[in-house]
Parts: C-alpha cells; sequence; structure tokens
C-alpha cells in the first residue's frame, strides 16, 4: 500500500518534538530536541549539547542549526548513549 | 473543519501551532535584534545583536566580539557574515 511508505522527511517530521542526534559532514556532532525545522533541513534544537571532533562539550540553549553539512540524523538517539555506541 | 486530511509535513495542523513557531523562520524572527551567538564552519564564533538575517542565512551583527577558540580576539561595529559559512546560530 502506498500510505505504508514513509518519506524520509516524514521520519524527520515524527521526531519533532523529541531528542535527536545529528551528525555533520565534517567531525562535528550535536544532540538536542528538535522543535521545528524546513525544506533544507537547517533544524531548530533545543537543549543542545555539541560535540567537537576534540570531545569537547558545548551547551547551548536554542540553536539554528544550517542544514548544509549535516550528514546524518539518528531519532531519540545521544553520542553515547543507549542508541550510540561510538 | 476536517484539516486533518491530506497534510503534508510542512503544513502543520493549527493544533501543532506551536511546533510551527519553531520553524527555522520563526526562530530567526523571535531572535533577530537580540544577543546571539553564530559559529563558523571553521570553528570561530561571533557574538553579537543580530540585525538581520535572510533565507541564505547571510548575517548582519553588531557590537561583535570575535572568539577564535573560546578566546576574545577582536571587536568590531558592524559585521556581515556571508551565509555558506555558518555552521548555526544560537540566541545567548
Amino acid at each position: 500500500m502506498a500510505t505504508s511508505q514513509l518519506l524520509p522527511l516524514e521520519l524527520v517530521d515524527k521526531c519533532v518534538g523529541s531528542r535527536i542526534w545529528v551528525v555533520m559532514k565534517t567531525d562535528r556532532e550535536f544532540s538536542g530536541t528538535l522543535l521545528g525545522f524546513d525544506d533544507f533541513v537547517n533544524m531548530v534544537l533545543e537543549d543542545v549539547t555539541e560535540y567537537d571532533n576534540l570531545g569537547n562539550q558545548t551547551h547551548l540553549e536554542k540553536i539554528l542549526l544550517n542544514g548544509n553539512n549535516i550528514c546524518m540524523l539518528i531519532p531519540g538517539g545521544e553520542p553515547g548513549g543507549e542508541a550510540g555506541t561510538e | 473543519m476536517s484539516n486533518g486530511t491530506a497534510e503534508s509535513p510542512f503544513s502543520p495542523s493549527a493544533e501543532k501551532s506551536e511546533i510551527l513557531s519553531n520553524n527555522p523562520s520563526a526562530f530567526l524572527s523571535q531572535i533577530t535584534g537580540a544577543k546571539v551567538a553564530v559559529k563558523l564552519n571553521s570553528g570561530v564564533e561571533y557574538r553579537g545583536d543580530l540585525q538581520c538575517v535572510d533565507g541564505y542565512m547571510n548575517i548582519a551583527l553588531e557590537q561583535t566580539e570575535e572568539y577564535v577558540d573560546g578566546v576574545l580576539k577582536n571587536q568590531y561595529g558592524d559585521v556581515f557574515i556571508r551565509g555558506n559559512n555558518v555552521l548555526y546560530i544560537s540566541s545567548i
């Protein structure tokens, strides 16, 4: 059935309001609560932790993340958490 | 009122209006005029008063401080940042 097909961006839409793990093209990751996104997959995230290439963690209240360098989105995941085994 | 039919993920229903208000463009209008941190892909961070943003994420800041590796390196009155360099815009 056609309705059983889930478009990729519909999967992202299902994640609105919940935690999401964002892996960038570069060696950088973000995890936070997804508040919204647009057609470019620019994302608004809340209560964010940024993980840089050196393993440093930075807390950010609310950000607009540029979608240009996003590689992968993992719903519910946290780096090093149950869904993420690095 | 049947607003639950044939909806795309990009036209949220009225019940989701609080979520709609958190879409990227709404977030930008919320933080325009406020103090923000803009991080570039290079890792350099600019903190200042957000004057305006456009669809390319080109950004105009005032009273800007430039942080390299978390250390204040420069201060500028007015700054234009070309959008392709922007990693994120954060409210502070």
